[in-house]
């Protein structure tokens, strides 16, 4: 919560059909949308992007009509590609820590969210569009998938979280393997070592897409932001805390009412 | 009698575990010939990355039965600190380090296997603790490393029957990353590591490191460790060369400054 940025209701409305310079949004049935489109051949993840990013999320998740957040490069050739490398090959140590941080800033605001965020992966996937993609709650891919993380190639590794949360999703070995030999893989691929949930041919790609959505746009709000905290943290705590945890979330879900009516019904039967 | 052969292929050192009376069954002595290479090559930078594999069609046994039958716990403990200390060694080498499996790769043979960054097999390679069977248990680390590889279950599964898997069910759970014809395994796996040394020695290096350290932390102090490590390839020249080749449409030459 600490990482959303307070903005008023007016200014949302404003923004929710603002002209974004990289990206449009749109909301049907409960879903919002977040087309990255930067006009370009591949969707590049530089800064100005990712402050477009969290703006545009800010606003979806103010709104309290979406259930469910996806984030996609449809209908381009690319979901997301890295940083500009042109501009990138200059930095300074210290330009890259920013650079990082700035990333890291849009991650936490994802996990932050209370609602599903949806990684849909059209197309091109690529360095930091693949660390994108890990920082969503789930995966869908097209078949036209193409994942890889070529860092090694550039002589870096990646700064936005890759390194931590692919080992997390495929297993280490495997992630040093896409790590150290910097190849692409297929969606048949990703899909078999569980880095993508789902994958969906191109041709009903983003029909098919927003009907999953959809699905989990008319969940129960409370439940779905739960659900997802207590999935999150299930990596960072041990399982006992896990499990306290669990109790309280399960607790606070059941009406209040409920708790007042058994306690005025013992109330009542002991009053006599 | 030595129990490691090793070869040298250009920039990489192949090590073969070689007992062949015994299917290159794991022993004191080998254990302190892979810690005495290794450490040796900790320092050679000429050495860019190891391909660690068995010979005779096999990449080792489980451990020497008739060594270790006869143990007090005391000699037990020494033994398995002995190869707890191997393990990591070969976990943090500072470059990378594949495994080849043909045959068995069974009980410690699996553990050294296990502390490579990944294994790729032919259709031949079999896996499995067989421990319990023996009325003891895996102690060079694989009771810690199998579950965070293949998960918990399944690591169970594998040390509480004894099962043996195959080439095929490996890759499938997830304990092999490629399956290769059994004719060119090596050959394979050497161009595989070449290509990836050719590569940024810096950023391999660091990537492999954030890897494994950030793996048993927690995410967020893991991705400010990734942070600090990424802002870091950009005092190397390494990643000036990688960029401007990037965009020059040229092949980087990199020299692990």
């Amino acid at each position: 919560m600490h990482l959303l940025k307070s903005v008023s209701p007016v200014s949302l409305e404003n923004k929710l059909m603002s002209d974004w310079q990289l990206l449009h949004t749109e909301k049907t049935n409960g879903v919002g949308y977040l087309f990255l489109d930067n006009g370009q051949r591949f969707n590049t993840l530089h800064s100005e992007c990712i402050h477009e990013l969290r703006d545009a999320l800010d606003v979806l998740e103010a709104d309290s009509t979406v259930g469910c957040i996806v984030l996609t490069g449809d209908p381009g050739e690319s979901f997301a590609v890295g940083a500009n490398i042109a501009e990138m090959k200059d930095f300074s140590s210290i330009d890259g820590w920013k650079f990082s941080q700035l990333g890291n800033r849009l991650f936490d605001q994802i996990e932050a969210s209370k609602k599903p965020i949806i990684g849909a992966l059209n197309g091109i996937t690529m360095g930091g569009g693949c660390d994108l993609a890990l920082a969503c709650d789930i995966r869908i891919a097209s078949d036209r998938l193409k994942i890889a993380h070529p860092g090694a190639k550039l002589g870096i590794i990646t700064g936005f979280c890759g390194t931590q949360k692919l080992p997390r999703l495929v297993g280490i070995n495997k992630a040093k393997e896409i790590f150290m030999t910097s190849r692409t893989y297929s969606a048949e691929e990703a899909l078999q070592m569980k880095l993508v949930e789902q994958v969906y041919p191109a041709d009903q790609f983003m029909p098919l897409v927003r009907k999953y959505a959809e699905q989990i746009a008319h969940q129960p709000p409370m439940a779905l932001h739960l659900a997802k905290k207590l999935l999150n943290a299930s990596e960072n705590v041990c399982v006992t805390n896990g499990q306290v945890m669990e109790l309280g979330a399960f607790a606070s879900l059941f009406p209040r009412t409920g708790t007042m009516e058994r306690i005025e019904d013992f109330f009542a039967a002991h009053s006599h | 009698m030595k129990t490691l052969l090793v070869e040298r292929k250009d920039s990489i050192v192949i090590f073969h575990l070689h007992r062949p009376s015994c299917l290159n069954a794991v022993n004191v002595k080998m254990l302190d010939e892979l810690q005495q290479q290794f450490e040796q090559l900790q320092a050679d930078e000429t050495v860019k990355g190891i391909l660690l594999t068995g010979a005779e069609g096999h990449f080792a046994a489980g451990v020497d039965l008739q060594e270790i039958r006869h143990f007090t716990p005391l000699e037990a403990i020494s033994f398995a600190e002995r190869g707890q200390q191997l393990c990591s060694l070969i976990e943090r080498f500072p470059r990378p380090v594949l495994a080849a499996v043909s045959g068995y790769a069974l009980g410690a043979g699996l553990e050294l296997a296990l502390a490579c960054d990944y294994i790729l097999a032919d259709k031949t390679a079999q896996f499995g603790f067989r421990e319990l069977c023996y009325g003891v248990l895996p102690a060079f680390g694989g009771t810690q490393r199998l579950p965070r590889l293949i998960g918990k279950a399944r690591a169970k599964e594998l040390l509480f029957t004894g099962n043996v898997v195959s080439a095929e069910e490996a890759l499938r759970i997830g304990l092999v990353n490629q399956l290769f014809p059994q004719e060119s395994l090596q050959e394979d796996v050497l161009q595989q590591l070449q290509k990836i040394c050719n590569y940024g020695l810096l950023s391999l290096q660091m990537g492999k490191e954030v890897i494994d350290t950030g793996y048993d932390i927690n995410l967020p102090a893991a991705c400010k460790m990734e942070r600090d490590a990424f802002a870091v390839c950009f005092s190397t020249d390494d990643q000036k060369e990688g960029m401007s080749a990037f965009i020059e449409k040229r092949k980087p030459r990199f020299t692990g400054k």
